[in-house]
C-alpha cells in the first residue's frame, strides 16, 4: 500500500452542484491539504469518502481496501474530525470513554487519558459547558485514542484562536512522524496548510484545480509584479492567472526562476498558498 | 452496538433522575386514591423518550459522526429498537414496582385488571414506538411530533364517532382474544416498521 486514500473519478450530482471527476491521491506518511473555498466541495468529497453520502460513480480506496466493500474494517482504521463537536451535551470525557471503548476494537483509554491531560481538557464538565477550542480538541483527542493510520479532518482549525491552532498542529505534525500515518486535512485556513502540509489539492466548483507538492509548488510559481505592456509581452504558457490593479498587473507565474531570467528587470514575488488560490478564483486567464 | 445503546442511556440519565422524583409525587398522590391512571404516566413516558433520544442525536449531529466509526447504518436503527425495547420494559418493571409497594402499604391485593392494564399498555408502548421511529426518520422529529399527534386524534375521534352514532363496538366472550390480537398485532407493527426504518435510513444522507 503506497497511498493511504486514492480517489478515482469521483463523480456526486445534486441539483444544484457537482464533482466532477475529482481524482486524487494521499500518500502514505504525508500531509494532505485539501483548500477551496466555502462550497467548492470539500466536504461532500469527504462525505463521500466516508460513505455518508452516495456517490454516483467513482472508486475510493482507503488503506488499500475497497470503501464500499470493507467499510467496517477501514473504519476501525480511520480517525474523523468534523467542523463542531459531534458528542452530546451532557456528556463527560468519561461517558465518551465507556461509549467509545465497545465501539473501536482497539480503544486506547490510557492513550486516551493523556490526550486529555495534554489539552488539558476538564474530566468533571460536561462538554456543553466547554469552549469551542477545547471541543475541537476533544474531537481530536478521540480521533486519535483509537490508534488511527489515518486522519481525515474536515475544518478542524476554523474557528480556533492562533495558539490553539498551532498546538493541534503540533499533534498533527507528531502523528505522521512514524512515516506510516497520514493526514488529510480540508481548511480555508491556508496558513496552517503551509505550515504543515506536503502536498496541496485544490478544489474549485467541484472540479480538481491544482494537485502538487507543496514545496515543488511554493518553489516554483511567483508572482511578477509589472505594467500593462510588460504583461502584453508575456507568453501565454508563462503565466497561470493575472489579477489587473489600479495601477500594475499581479501575474501568478508557472516558473518564477525562468521568469527571472527572460526579464532580469522583473520583480517576481514568492507566492503563499493564499494567494495561489485567490489567482486561481478571481484572477483572469 | 453495545456503545450506541449505552450512549441512549448516558444521555437519559437526567432525565432518568427527573422522572424518578415524578413518579415518586404521582404515586404518592394517586395509589391511596385506588387509581391506575400513575401506571400509565409511568409506561407513556418510557416510551416517550426513544423520541428524545434521536432529538439528542440530532441536536449533536450524532448520525454523521457515528457513521465514521466502525458501525453500520444496520447497527445505528437496530439499536434504536433495542432501546425502545429497553426503555419500555424498564417502564413496565418500575410500573409493577411501584403497584407492588403500592399494594403493600395499602394492604390490598394487586388486581388482576392491573396486570393486564399494564400488560396492553407494554405492547402499545411498543406500536407508538414503531409508527413514531420511521416517521421521525424520514421527517425529523419535529414533523414527527405532529404526525404522532394526528395518529392519536384518528383513532380516538373515530370511537367517539362510533360511540356517538351508537354502533355497538364488537364484544367478544373473551376479553383474552383482544389482548392476543393486541400482541400479534403489535409483533407484526414492530418487524415491519424496523424493516422500513433501516429502508429509510440506509438510503440517507448525511
Amino acid at each position: 500500500m503506497i497511498n493511504a486514500i486514492e480517489i478515482k473519478n469521483l463523480n456526486k450530482n445534486y441539483q444544484d452542484f457537482q464533482l466532477k471527476d475529482v481524482s486524487f491521491k494521499v500518500p502514505k506518511g504525508s500531509i494532505v491539504g485539501f483548500i477551496g473555498e466555502n462550497g467548492a466541495g470539500k466536504t461532500t468529497t469527504i462525505k463521500a469518502i466516508l460513505n455518508l453520502v452516495k456517490r454516483d460513480g467513482g472508486t475510493i480506496e482507503m488503506l488499500g481496501m475497497d470503501t464500499l466493500k470493507d467499510e467496517k474494517k477501514i473504519k476501525e482504521s480511520v480517525g474523523v474530525v468534523m467542523d463542531g463537536c459531534n458528542f452530546h451535551d451532557n456528556l463527560k470525557t468519561g461517558d465518551i470513554s465507556k461509549m467509545l471503548a465497545s465501539i473501536y476494537k482497539n480503544w486506547n483509554q490510557k492513550l486516551y487519558q493523556q490526550y486529555l491531560k495534554k489539552f488539558k481538557l476538564p474530566e468533571n464538565k460536561i462538554i456543553k459547558e466547554f469552549s469551542r477550542g477545547m471541543k475541537m480538541k476533544l474531537q481530536i483527542a478521540v480521533a486519535l485514542s483509537h490508534e488511527p493510520e489515518l486522519l481525515i479532518l474536515d475544518e478542524a482549525t476554523s474557528g480556533l484562536d492562533p495558539i490553539v491552532r498551532e498546538e493541534i498542529l503540533d499533534v498533527f505534525m507528531e502523528f505522521i512522524q512514524d512515516e506510516e500515518h497520514s493526514i488529510l486535512i480540508s481548511s480555508h485556513i491556508t496558513s496552517d496548510l503551509d505550515k504543515i502540509a506536503d502536498y496541496i489539492v485544490f478544489i474549485h466548483q467541484g472540479e480538481i484545480l491544482l494537485d502538487q507538492e507543496k514545496e515543488n509548488l511554493l518553489s516554483k510559481m511567483g508572482v511578477l509584479k509589472c505594467g500593462e505592456e510588460d504583461f502584453r509581452k508575456l507568453e501565454g504558457d508563462e503565466y497561470i492567472r493575472y489579477r489587473k490593479n489600479q495601477f500594475s498587473f499581479e501575474v501568478l507565474v508557472n516558473d518564477k526562476v525562468a521568469i527571472r531570467k527572460k526579464y532580469p528587470e522583473a520583480v517576481v514575488d514568492g507566492v503563499t498558498i493564499e494567494e495561489i488560490m485567490l489567482f486561481y478564483i478571481r484572477g483572469g486567464k | 452496538m453495545k456503545g450506541l445503546i449505552l450512549k441512549d442511556l448516558l444521555n437519559l440519565k437526567s432525565t432518568f433522575k427527573m422522572l424518578g422524583v415524578m413518579i415518586f409525587v404521582f404515586a404518592v398522590i394517586y395509589i391511596p386514591q385506588g387509581n391506575g391512571f400513575v401506571f400509565g404516566m409511568i409506561i407513556l413516558m418510557f416510551a416517550m423518550m426513544v423520541v428524545t433520544t434521536i432529538s439528542y442525536d440530532d441536536l449533536a449531529k450524532w448520525d454523521a459522526y457515528a457513521l465514521t466509526m466502525p458501525v453500520t447504518r444496520k447497527e445505528m436503527v437496530l439499536s434504536k429498537y433495542l432501546v425502545m425495547a429497553l426503555l419500555n420494559t424498564l417502564g413496565v418493571v418500575l410500573a409493577l414496582i411501584v403497584g407492588a409497594v403500592g399494594s403493600v402499604i395499602m394492604g390490598q391485593s394487586f388486581s388482576t385488571e392491573v396486570l393486564v392494564t399494564i400488560g396492553v399498555l407494554y405492547l402499545i408502548a411498543f406500536s407508538f414506538g414503531s409508527l413514531m421511529v420511521p416517521l421521525i426518520y424520514r421527517f425529523g422529529t419535529e414533523k414527527a411530533r405532529i404526525m404522532m399527534f394526528l395518529c392519536a386524534l384518528i383513532p380516538t375521534g373515530l370511537i367517539l364517532l362510533f360511540t356517538q352514532i351508537k354502533i355497538p363496538l364488537p364484544e367478544a366472550a373473551n376479553p383474552l382474544i383482544y389482548f392476543f390480537l393486541l400482541l400479534g398485532f403489535t409483533v407484526i407493527m414492530v418487524f415491519v416498521s424496523f424493516f422500513i426504518s433501516l429502508r429509510i435510513y440506509s438510503n440517507k444522507e448525511f
